[in-house]
């Protein structure tokens, strides 16, 4: 049998249940890559050592009682800092939580444990999910495989690196303008955002609740399937949840016939020559898996980021309120007053990123300015959503690239506005609430991942996977670096 | 638009109940007036006959209703593992009214 790290989530699984290989072992064997690499990559925050040894033991035992198995038996999964197991630390990646004890689950990762997944550590993210680089921890930045000295996306960058590096298999990410989909990019896995409301929001520390989506990153299009198929459950706890039956994901190499591509082209101008050259190749492998290509018009998206951010500032804005010093998360010792506590807990709890999008946010709503930037904002989104549907009028799925270019280097990009510009081609899909994939699709001239982004109508999350893992099949640029293949 | 200056910042800071650094300040006020700059691009789309989007899955979600009573509650010990100060099974907070002279 090959490295246990080098199959994947799937086979890892089907090992296990066949005896190849305890959960035991496998616990081990990861825990201690974990324990390896984590020093340099600073993909996790908290390592699950004990829980995971735990959940270990008892399904080498459901096994040796030929007790029944869950869906996803035995496979290492990650989770981010920004989702609640219960009993353990949620930081957001923020010092305002760093003591914080999730008191419940979050839904989506308790059905996972439910369907025996081993979670074995909660990874490293940009503060309250807002960043692109993984830059805005508080704690450390994660770093990304393939170069250290390169960020591994974000704001799920820790999610990512954990996977690129295969100290876990399955991670979990929350995409509220790309945080899934851009750091898979970067780090050359696969990351999917499903549709809005596919997945339940209960126990993810909302960011911008209109936008925001939990969703699965791995190493090949049939692992995220597979996360999917546990975590896409209806759940009355999320009012946004949507209450459809869960989907299961059959998967073929082959195309639907007659499957058309639309390619935004317009929008499209500019792109870089490395990155265009890379998307051409990669709508070469759909043209010869027999899709057809049309050109769709979408150039309102330029707008994409301008309406993002302020929207997602303006319900961070509201959302973030909570963090008051009062009730969880620290209380400053300057403040005396109650008025003192919050000014002083939020000054030294929220790092600056934080701060400056709780102004923005409040500035877009306050009184004299609501109509000028957010009511704006709200209107230009419909006209993006009435774009998408013409688009798909003609259309059975948009490709893009994930981004503009591969991974860039720790503190190359300071200017904050080039830094929201990165979100240009990830942000579109969050504001209509549509299903969208990112999956490796070569190599720039640094070595560095690229990838290519297929966005799908509003619940075909099913048929999105599926052109996902027919190009994935096609085109296998999925690869270890190098120094984690051992 | 407004221009952003450094008296909207120190309103705005007493809205959002933040305080910061100076070097925080110095470069909050000029991020915040670069971005309000560029996203000013928006007034170049009509929007007069356009509606507000309201909901993002539309005609999708339903109110979901349940029967009116307690369920899933935290446990108050468990709850109050992680406030920061607490007395007699409370939160502890500063005193907010003054004592009259």
């Amino acid at each position: 049998m090959k490295p246990l790290h080098h199959l994947s989530a799937v086979a890892l699984r089907d090992a296990f249940l066949q005896g190849e290989v305890s959960a035991v072992q496998i616990v081990e064997a990861f825990l201690e890559r974990i324990e390896h690499h984590n020093g340099k990559l600073g993909a996790f925050l908290t390592i699950l050592g004990p829980r995971a040894w735990m959940k270990a033991e008892a399904l080498d035992k459901k096994r040796s009682h030929n007790q029944p198995l869950g869906k996803m038996a035995a496979i290492p999964v990650a989770i981010k800092d920004n989702m609640h197991i219960a009993g353990e630390i949620t930081t957001c990646g923020s010092q305002f939580l760093s003591n914080y004890k999730a008191p419940f689950y979050a839904t989506a990762v308790h059905r996972m444990e439910q369907e025996d997944a081993i979670l074995i550590g909660k990874t490293n993210m940009d503060e309250f999910a807002m960043g692109s680089s993984n830059e805005n921890s508080a704690f450390f930045p994660a770093h990304n495989p393939w170069n250290l000295n390169c960020v591994p996306g974000g704001s799920s960058g820790g999610s990512a690196a954990a996977v690129a590096a295969r100290l876990a298999l399955i991670a979990t990410g929350s995409d509220t303008g790309g945080s899934i989909r851009q750091p898979a990019g970067f780090c050359g896995v696969v990351g999917y955002k499903p549709t809005y409301g596919r997945v339940s929001r209960y126990g993810l520390v909302a960011f911008g609740s209109s936008l925001d989506q939990i969703g699965p990153l791995g190493t090949t299009v049939a692992d995220t399937a597979l996360a999917m198929e546990v975590m896409g459950h209806h759940c009355p706890h999320d009012a946004t949840s949507l209450d459809l039956p869960p989907e299961t994901y059959p998967l073929s190499k082959k195309l639907q016939e007659g499957t058309v591509i639309g390619i935004p082209w317009q929008f499209l101008k500019g792109l870089n020559p490395e990155v265009r050259e890379n998307f051409q190749q990669a709508l070469e492998v759909m043209k010869s898996l027999g899709a057809h290509l049309v050109e769709v018009n979408l150039d309102i998206l330029k707008y994409s980021i301008a309406v993002y951010y302020i929207l997602a500032t303006a319900e961070a804005s509201t959302n973030l309120a909570r963090f008051d010093g009062i009730r969880y998360g620290i209380r400053s010792k300057a403040g005396k007053t109650l008025e003192e506590i919050y000014d002083q807990s939020r000054k030294e709890g929220f790092g600056r990123e934080v701060k400056k999008r709780i102004m923005l946010g409040t500035y877009v709503l306050s009184a004299g300015y609501q109509d000028a930037y957010y009511k704006k904002a709200q209107k230009v989104r419909t006209l993006i959503l009435h774009a998408f549907d013409q688009a798909f009028g003609q259309c059975d799925a948009v490709m893009m690239p994930i981004a503009t270019s591969g991974a860039f280097e720790h503190g190359s990009i300071q200017d904050p506005l080039e830094m929201y510009l990165q979100d240009i081609f990830t942000v579109p899909a969050n504001l209509a609430g549509l299903p969208a994939i990112s999956i490796p699709s070569g190599y720039d001239r640094r070595g560095m991942p690229l990838g290519v982004q297929i966005i799908g109508p509003q619940l075909c999350d099913v048929a999105v996977m599926q052109y996902a893992h027919a190009y994935e099949q096609a085109s296998s640029h999925t690869r270890i670096p190098g120094n984690y293949a051992s | 638009m407004a221009n952003f200056d450094s008296q909207t910042l120190e309103h705005l800071k007493k809205l959002c109940r933040i305080d910061c650094t100076e070097e925080e300040n110095r470069e909050i006020l000029n991020s915040l007036g670069r971005i309000l700059e560029y996203v000013v691009q928006l007034n170049e789309v009509p929007t007069e006959d356009t509606a507000s989007c309201r909901y993002v899955l539309r005609g999708m979600l339903k109110n979901q209703m349940r029967e009116d009573e307690v369920k899933d509650l935290l446990p108050r010990d468990q709850f109050l593992s992680n406030a920061p100060d607490q007395i007699g099974g409370m939160i502890r907070v500063p005193p907010v009214l003054k004592p009259s002279s």
